[in-house]
Parts: C-alpha cells; sequence; structure tokens
C-alpha cells in the first residue's frame, strides 16, 4: 500500500511538474529553451510511477506506533532548532537540541542535561572561538534593539 | 615515467603542513566513523563536507580530507563487525560471517590483524591501479562532445543503482526526482526562473550540499530511533592486542585475489564497496573453502571481504575522476563537494588541475600507511571510543551537522531544507528507493541539460545528433544491456521470493 501511495504522490508531482514546464516561454538563439528538457524528465516519470501504482513492489515495514512517536518527537526537536538558533543564539539553542535529542535516544534525562551543558558551550568555543566560524552567542532575544 | 614525474610532483603538494594534518585527522575521524555502527562513510563524509567550506580550505586540501575520511572509513568498519558482530558500515557485513567468529574463539586480535592488513593492500593496490588506469581513462574520455556525454549522463543513471539493486524502475525514479530538483532555480542559458514558487531562497537552485547532508545523516537519525535502543551487544574482550604474524602470512593469496576481484568492482559504475567485499568473499570461498571452515572463523573469510571492500572504495575513484562519474554512494558525495567548489571532474581535471589529481593520489598513498599504523598498534583507541553510546553520539553529530551547514551561507532557510531533505530521504530509504541516484541526478542535472541543448544548438534541432557520434551510439547500447540485466534479475528474484513461500507451505 505504502508504495502505491508514494506512486500516486510521485505521480502528482511529475503531472504538476510537466505542465508547469509548458508555460516557460521559449526564447531565441536556444533551440530547447527552458520548457523541453522538464518535459523529458516528467513524462517518463509519470510512465514509471503509474506502473509504481498498477504494480507495487516490495512491503515496507512501518516502526511500532510508539517509535513513530519518538520519530516525530525527535523532527520536532530539529524543526524547533532552525527556529530558535537565531533567537536564542547557539550555545542555548545547541544545549536543548542536545539534551532532547539524548533524551529522545533513550539516554538518562540528567545525563543528556550535563551533555548538553558541557558540549554546547563546547562547540561554540571550538567553532567560533579556534576554528574562527562565527556563531552568535547570544540571540536576538537577548539583544537590546 | 611520465606518471612518476606528476606523482613526484603530487608529493609536493601532499607534503605541505595543511595536508599532512588535514590527512592524518581525516585518517583518525574516518577509522573512528567507520568503527562506529551507525556512521558509515556516506553520512561521515557528508557531515564534514560543509565544514570544510566553512573553513574556505581550496579544493585540494578538502578532498585530501574527505578521501583519507572515506578511506579510514573503510578501514574502521571491520572493526564492530569483529568484536560486536555488528557491521559498522554496510560494505564490512561480509567481514561478520568469519571476523566475529574468530573473535569468540579468542582470536581477535588476529582477526583485527589480518583484516587491517588486508584493507591496507587492498587500498594500495587500488591506489596503485588509480595511479596507471586513470589518466588513460580520462585521456581516452577527451574526445566526448556534448551528445557523448549527454548519453554518459544516461549511462551513469542506469547503472547507478547497481546490478544487486532493488527494483529498477525506483532506482530510475530517484534519479528523476533528482534531477526535477535540479531544475529549480534560473535556468542558465535563458535565464528564465523555473519552480521557484516567487520564493528568491529557491533562485539560486537547491544547494546540493544541503540536500544531501539531509538525506544521508538527518534521515540515519531517523533510522536509529525505529531500532530498539536498549540491549546493546557487548565487545569481545581482548587480552592480548599482539597477533601472530605466521597466521598473516598465511592469508596472502586470499588478500591479493580479493583486492584484485574488489578493484574490478569497485571501477564498474554502479558497484561500490559493498558488493566489492561480497563478490571477493564469494569468490574466496570458491577457491579456498576446502574443508568447509569459511563463516566458522576461516582468516582467509575475514582477509579476502576486507581486502575486496578496500580495493573497490578505493576504484570507485576512478571513474569519479576521470570522467565525473561516480561509481558509488561516497563518491557521488565527493563529487558534489567538487561541483560545489567550481571544480568539473573529468578528462579536463587531469590537464587543467594536475595538482589536485596527483596531490590527491600522492595523499592516498601516505593515507594508506598512515591507516595502518592506526589500525594495528594503536587499535585499542578506536575499540574504547566505538563503545560511545549512541545516545551521547547523535545529539553531537546533529549540532555539528547543523553548524556546518549554517557556516555556509548563515541562512536558517537551508537549515530548515536539510531537515525537510531528512524527512524525505528517511521515507524514501524505508520504501527501497536507492538515494544514491537523486544525489547524482542532481548533481549532474544542470550540466545534462546544458549538453544536451548544447548539442541541439550545434544541430539546429535535429535530435538524431544525439546517435551521431559512434561513441554515444556504444554508450547507449552498453546502457540498454545493463538495464535489461538489472529488469531480468529484478524478475528474476521476484519468481524466486515468490515460489520461496510455497515450498514451505
Amino acid at each position: 500500500m505504502s508504495i502505491r501511495i508514494l506512486g500516486v504522490a510521485l505521480f502528482v508531482i511529475a503531472a504538476l511538474y510537466t505542465r508547469q514546464a509548458g508555460t516557460y516561454a521559449v526564447t531565441f538563439g536556444d533551440v530547447l529553451g527552458p520548457t523541453v528538457f522538464p518535459i523529458i524528465l516528467g513524462i517518463p516519470m509519470m510512465l514509471l510511477s503509474a506502473s509504481l501504482v498498477v504494480f507495487p513492489s516490495g512491503q515496507v515495514d512501518w516502526p511500532a506506533p510508539q517509535r513513530i512517536g519518538r520519530q516525530l518527537a525527535a523532527l520536532a526537536v530539529l524543526v524547533g532548532y532552525t527556529i530558535t538558533l537565531e533567537p536564542l543564539g547557539f550555545p542555548l539553542a545547541t544545549f536543548l537540541l542536545i539534551a532532547l535529542i539524548g533524551i529522545i535516544l533513550g539516554g538518562a534525562p540528567w545525563r543528556s542535561l550535563l551533555l548538553g551543558v558541557i558540549m554546547a558551550p563546547a562547540l561554540w568555543a571550538l567553532f567560533d572561538q579556534v576554528l574562527g566560524l562565527p556563531l552568535d552567542f547570544l540571540g536576538d532575544l537577548f539583544v537590546a534593539h | 615515467m611520465e606518471i612518476l614525474s606528476l606523482l613526484g610532483q603530487g608529493f609536493v603538494v601532499a607534503l605541505s603542513p595543511l595536508n599532512i594534518a588535514l590527512l592524518l585527522m581525516g585518517c583518525f575521524v574516518g577509522t573512528l566513523l567507520g568503527a562506529l555502527p551507525g556512521l558509515g562513510p556516506v553520512n561521515g563524509v557528508a557531515v564534514l563536507i560543509p565544514l570544510t567550506f566553512a573553513f574556505g580550505f581550496n579544493p585540494t586540501s578538502s578532498m585530501i580530507l574527505l578521501s583519507a575520511v572515506y578511506f579510514g572509513c573503510m578501514y574502521g568498519g571491520r572493526i564492530s563487525s569483529i568484536l560486536l558482530n555488528i557491521p559498522g558500515d554496510e560494505p564490512a557485513i561480509m567481514t561478520t560471517l568469519d571476523g566475529y567468529p574468530m573473535a569468540v574463539q579468542g582470536q581477535a586480535a588476529n582477526a583485527l590483524a589480518i583484516s587491517g592488513v588486508a584493507s591496507f593492500i587492498g587500498a594500495t593496490t587500488a591506489v596503485i591501479g588509480l595511479s596507471l588506469f586513470a589518466p588513460i581513462l580520462a585521456r581516452a574520455a577527451i574526445h566526448f562532445g556534448p551528445a557523448d556525454y549527454f548519453a554518459l549522463y544516461i549511462l551513469a543513471f542506469a547503472t547507478i543503482g547497481g546490478i544487486a539493486g532493488v527494483d529498477p524502475r525506483k532506482t530510475l525514479l530517484s534519479a528523476l526526482i533528482g534531477l526535477l530538483l535540479a531544475t529549480v532555480g534560473l535556468d542558465p542559458i535563458s535565464g528564465v526562473p523555473r519552480y521557484t514558487f516567487d520564493s528568491f531562497h529557491l533562485y539560486d537552485g537547491i544547494e546540493p550540499i544541503v540536500a544531501l547532508v539531509g538525506l544521508f545523516a538527518i534521515s540515519e537519525i531517523l533510522m536509529l530511533l525505529e531500532k530498539s535502543l536498549k540491549n546493546r551487544p557487548k565487545a569481545i574482550p581482548v587480552s592480548s592486542w599482539l597477533p601472530q604474524w605466521g597466521t598473516i602470512w598465511r592469508t596472502r593469496w586470499a588478500m591479493l585475489r580479493g583486492s584484485g576481484v574488489g578493484f574490478v568492482a569497485g571501477v564498474l559504475p554502479g558497484a561500490g564497496a559493498s558488493l566489492g567485499s561480497f563478490m571477493s568473499y564469494v569468490a574466496e570461498k570458491q577457491t579456498s573453502n576446502k574443508k568447509g571452515t569459511f563463516g566458522k572463523g576461516d582468516p582467509r573469510g575475514v582477509a579476502a571481504p576486507e581486502a575486496g571492500n578496500n580495493a573497490a572504495s578505493g576504484g570507485a575513484l576512478i571513474p569519479m575522476l576521470s570522467l565525473g562519474v561516480p561509481g558509488s554512494g561516497t563518491t557521488a558525495v565527493l563529487l558534489a563537494m567538487l561541483i560545489s567548489l567550481n571544480v568539473q571532474p573529468g578528462p579536463l581535471l587531469f590537464e587543467r588541475q594536475p595538482d589536485l589529481v596527483w596531490g590527491l593520489v600522492a595523499s592516498l598513498y601516505m593515507a594508506n600507511i598512515t591507516l595502518l599504523f592506526l589500525n594495528l598498534p594503536m587499535i585499542g583507541i578506536f575499540t574504547r571510543l566505538m563503545m560511545t553510546p549512541t545516545w551521547a553520539l547523535m545529539p553531537i553529530v546533529a549540532a555539528v551537522t547543523f553548524v556546518g551547514v549554517y557556516g555556509i551561507s548563515n541562512s536558517v532557510f537551508d537549515l530548515k531544507m536539510m531537515v525537510f531533505f531528512g524527512l524525505v530521504g528517511y521515507l524514501l530509504r524505508k520504501m527501497d528507493v536507492s538515494l544514491v541516484p537523486l544525489v547524482l541526478g542532481l548533481l549532474l542535472g544542470g550540466d545534462m541539460e546544458r549538453n544536451l541543448r548544447r548539442a541541439m544548438s550545434i544541430s539546429d534541432g535535429d535530435w538524431s545528433i544525439l546517435i551521431a557520434s559512434p561513441i554515444s551510439v556504444g554508450l547507449y547500447i552498453v546502457t540498454v544491456a545493463f538495464l535489461m540485466l538489472s529488469v531480468w534479475l529484478a524478475v528474476r528474484d521476484h519468481r524466486q521470493a515468490k515460489s520461496a513461500p510455497l515450498t514451505e507451505e
């Protein structure tokens, strides 16, 4: 079933992609223009994904619900990091990242927190101070505007 | 003799203090990444690429660092295969078959030493092969025109999934997804923005490095989370690290045979190190398994796949450097780095940037000697570091990944893109869709379109130019033959899979 859904999803993407390709204007002096190559890609992709819908192959073992929960939690932490990095600054956001991913991966909470407390400033010092890669120490939140 | 003088110049490049430091660091980090289960060459190299960018190393130094990591991973993978019965990376699976039984029988020191020496012999064979054959291949490829390059790219996509791959339709779809992504951004010829959804972030296209770090490194974290996190096996305790040299000497022919088989497998497109170690093991078993000792701790069963693994991973550099077409996942990632640094691998690379090519080759000779040293006398360090628990290791890997990608452009958009590709990569891997063709498509897509359009401009819109030269016709014939072979194999496996349950009932 999963493979069929993948086939449908890819088919829809390929179809929209091919339709969109037709709207790009052909310029002079360039024989194929920006349109033809995307169409060359889109059509075989539609055929192949349609064949996956009709003749799916392979089975997918999705993880147990509890483990999917763990994966979603990890994804939320990763997305959260991209949102908090600039407002909170590197050490604080990275502390949260390391501690939370550590806990999700089954580390004891106090150990994971300790790892974050040590590693977040250590990474900042390594990259910003030693290796010269600028990373915000304090984010926008703590700076008076 | 020309090769020797070029190699001499290469050693001058490789012996600069920065390059020596990067080489030593790469060998150490690589062996460690290889030994740690869950982190393999593809992830390791993918995580480190953004950092090399952020530090602004030149292409030669970046390539030396990452190739050392790549080679180191191949050496290190065997350590956890032998001591934990868990392959440290994919090609080390074959080493568990005889390596772990040897360790159980109290021969861990011998198994580790044999596989270390075998890795050295295999990798050195590959580097010698690289010095001899890559320039020849590059010289032949210099006659390629735009239509021939288009045909070569088609061949690359058809073969990258490998003969042993799963459903060939999924491989092709993966390549098409990559090519689709490559068309995002301003069209370089006409300047028309394509598939940008009016977002200025997408005008420059999708940065391949950001995509592939997400696809390999972030998806690996999601993969780890679906496995059981507890009950990790204990390593077999080793009382003495001193091996018996006689046992190593007795496996010399297995090492040489494995190196030969592995090297050939590595040079072929789409095969890579996993197939190299598999084929070497099977070949050695057919030649030497007279008393049925294979699988029960036969030293030759450790020597052959390790030699094959390392010979194949070095051999895979040959098509990458001389044609610009990678033969494996990690070489695809290395290609991504070179392209992002505005170095176009292929035949012209050997003429225009001999310093890069020969500096790299020279440092690979040095890397092998360094790795032999790291993997024999200093093996104890890695066995201790290998036991770092996952909960402590992966959060730091995640943080370093973010630092690297953020360091390229200081863009939070890139970080979001990376996490998005991590989710996509996870879902595709779950459905047996290989990610390597996708990366290859994203990398080569722009060039492929440019060559097609250039060829069509030369012929003024006549499609027959695509099959006008004997080179392109030959490449298309190989492509079709390869596709037919993989379809035939897939159908055969499908039948076997169907008939197997019937016989059980």
